[in-house]
């Protein structure tokens, strides 16, 4: 069935919508990770304009990460206080992320862009998870962030000022560390449409150290108050959110979370990381494959 | 339903006093719809033109969008991956081009003449911006309507123009779905002996109604609003269905 998006003004197969996004809130429910990093492309991939792509996913991972963290909030899994000091990190970036994108979009090299990130980012974050999840599956224990914490323990994470409590991740750290981690995040919402779930969850596990049960919880809270701080920011700055297309993305979505969450459960930590890792990689080497073959039309057109 | 409506267009062309300015009158133009409504289920359309010819000669109709600034970007390999390097920009682009002829382009009218009232793709004058040479231009502009083209905003061949008698036609243009909104001017010119005789000017609108147009006029009249109502019906998307499976 063909359905017409409003903002986007363009036809697009409503099926192929739902599905993706059903896929995607099962990855989200599953990992702890937005998905953005699947949809973005995919979307853009179906011929929506990367602005519409990134608007709209920005809402749609607002009602994926919601209905995440009451999961995860029912089994008291959110470090609240930590995911606030992150977010004060993210607003600022995700302010910063839509000048950013504004500009290479001027400049013509946002297509080029938003790839090489993701080839740079889905191929580090995956290339560590995958060698991390296999060797402690290989040695048959799972590595719940006990081992990992080594990263928080460095002289230059020490040695920064502004130290905090955080009782619930039994953490006590410099601010700035969550800070620079929300910023990042908040940097990734705006410009690539994803809510950096799987570069927080790392960063979070292994640089400060947090318990890996409280990691997906906290993380999509804090995706969550920045994806609805970018949903509302696109929709004025860039009329980009459109409520056609996010509404399906978030009914496939929603559902798809569910199971995701359910799956799990029954889930080893260092084989779901495997399986995310594999994932990325997966993605990584498809997009930087394109960004090396030859277009077969080397001419574009973009109306002012 | 048809025949009625030839009929009664027949009937409207007959009564149609010959008052108008000198060349108007050889030609008569009628819409079956003088507007594309765009809803949600929409997924293209067709435009039906009738017209009649008091006068012998060849027919040209020409389908404008409203026009739009357009920048082309080439890419080219740097490190081996392929980007954008060079641009050009260019204005006067119809965001929108069909076009239907009763003979041949080139027996029709001189190339100068198509030229001058736009008739075929090659002929729409658009022009760059800024400092380029003669060749760049070229590429970039063939380049334009190639992307064009591709895209189905342009015509790649001109539509077939039927002649129901030696008066009375009909063309039918295909829109496509993703057709680019606003306001669009039909224009019809008559053509005898190389020489344009009678021109006619019809307006049409295609644009969203019902739902899809209070989504975009939300957005775009309100859009901190709209922005707030995105993120309370994701919210809500969101609790719902957790709270419907929590149930479980």
């Amino acid at each position: 069935m063909q359905i017409y998006l409003p903002i986007a003004e363009m036809t697009v197969p409503a099926e192929s919508i739902l599905l993706l996004g059903t896929f995607v809130g099962f990855l989200s429910g599953l990992f702890g990770v937005g998905g953005g990093f699947l949809t973005t492309p995919f979307l853009i991939f179906m011929g929506l304009p990367p602005g519409i792509a990134v608007g709209t996913q920005s809402n749609q991972l607002v009602a994926a990460s919601l209905s995440g963290v009451l999961a995860h909030f029912k089994k008291g899994n959110v470090d609240f206080k930590l995911g606030g000091v992150m977010l004060v990190g993210s607003l600022l970036g995700s302010v910063i992320g839509v000048s950013l994108f504004k500009l290479l979009k001027h400049m013509g090299q946002i297509e080029f862009v938003i790839p090489l990130l993701y080839v740079f980012l889905l191929g580090s974050m995956g290339l560590m998870m995958f060698y991390e999840s296999l060797s402690s599956m290989l040695k048959k224990k799972d590595a719940e962030g006990d081992e990992s914490s080594k990263l928080m323990h460095h002289k230059f994470f020490a040695s920064l000022p502004y130290k905090m409590r955080f009782p619930r991740s039994k953490l006590y750290v410099s601010a700035l560390v969550p800070g620079a981690i929300g910023f990042l995040g908040g940097l990734l919402v705006s410009i690539m449409g994803i809510g950096g779930g799987f570069l927080l969850v790392p960063a979070m596990i292994y640089i400060l150290g947090m318990p890996t049960i409280l990691v997906a919880g906290t993380s999509l809270f804090q995706i969550m108050i920045t994806t609805i701080f970018a949903t509302i920011m696109q929709a004025i700055t860039n009329h980009t959110v459109d409520l056609v297309l996010a509404s399906m993305l978030i009914f496939g979505g929603v559902v798809g979370a569910q199971f995701g969450v359910r799956f799990s459960r029954k889930l080893k930590g260092s084989y779901a990381r495997f399986l995310l890792a594999s994932m990325l990689l997966i993605v990584c080497f498809k997009l930087a494959g394109d960004l090396f073959i030859a277009p077969t039309e080397l001419y574009s057109t973009e109306v002012n | 339903m048809f025949r009625f409506m030839l009929l009664a267009f027949v009937i409207m062309c007959g009564l149609t006093p010959k008052a108008y300015a000198f060349d108007s009158d050889l030609l008569t133009i009628g819409l079956a719809d003088d507007t594309v409504q765009i809803t949600t289920g929409f997924n293209g359309s067709r435009l039906t033109i009738f017209g009649v010819k008091r006068e012998q000669g060849d027919l040209a109709i020409v389908v404008r969008g409203p026009e739009r600034r357009v920048t082309v970007r080439r890419k080219g390999q740097s490190l081996g991956m392929w980007r954008n390097v060079d641009d050009m920009r260019f204005r006067n682009v119809p965001s929108y081009y069909d076009f239907a002829m009763s003979g041949i382009e080139r027996e029709i009218a001189p190339a100068i003449l198509r030229r001058e009232y736009g008739i075929g793709v090659d002929s729409l004058n658009f022009d760059a911006l800024g400092r380029n040479t003669e060749a760049e231009i070229r590429t970039f502009r063939e380049a334009l309507i190639r992307n064009k083209q591709m895209h189905g905003h342009f015509a790649l061949e001109p539509e077939k123009i039927t002649f129901l008698s030696d008066e009375f036609f009909r063309v039918d243009f295909d829109i496509p779905a993703d057709v680019p909104t606003g306001r669009y001017t039909i224009m019809t010119y008559l053509f005898q002996d190389g020489r344009a005789v009678g021109e006619r000017k019809t307006d049409l609108r295609i644009g969203q109604v019902g739902f899809s147009a209070s989504v975009y006029r939300f957005a775009h009249n309100n859009s901190l609003l709209y922005g707030i109502a995105a993120v309370l019906m994701a919210l809500f998307a969101g609790w719902l269905v957790n709270l419907f499976f929590r149930k479980e």
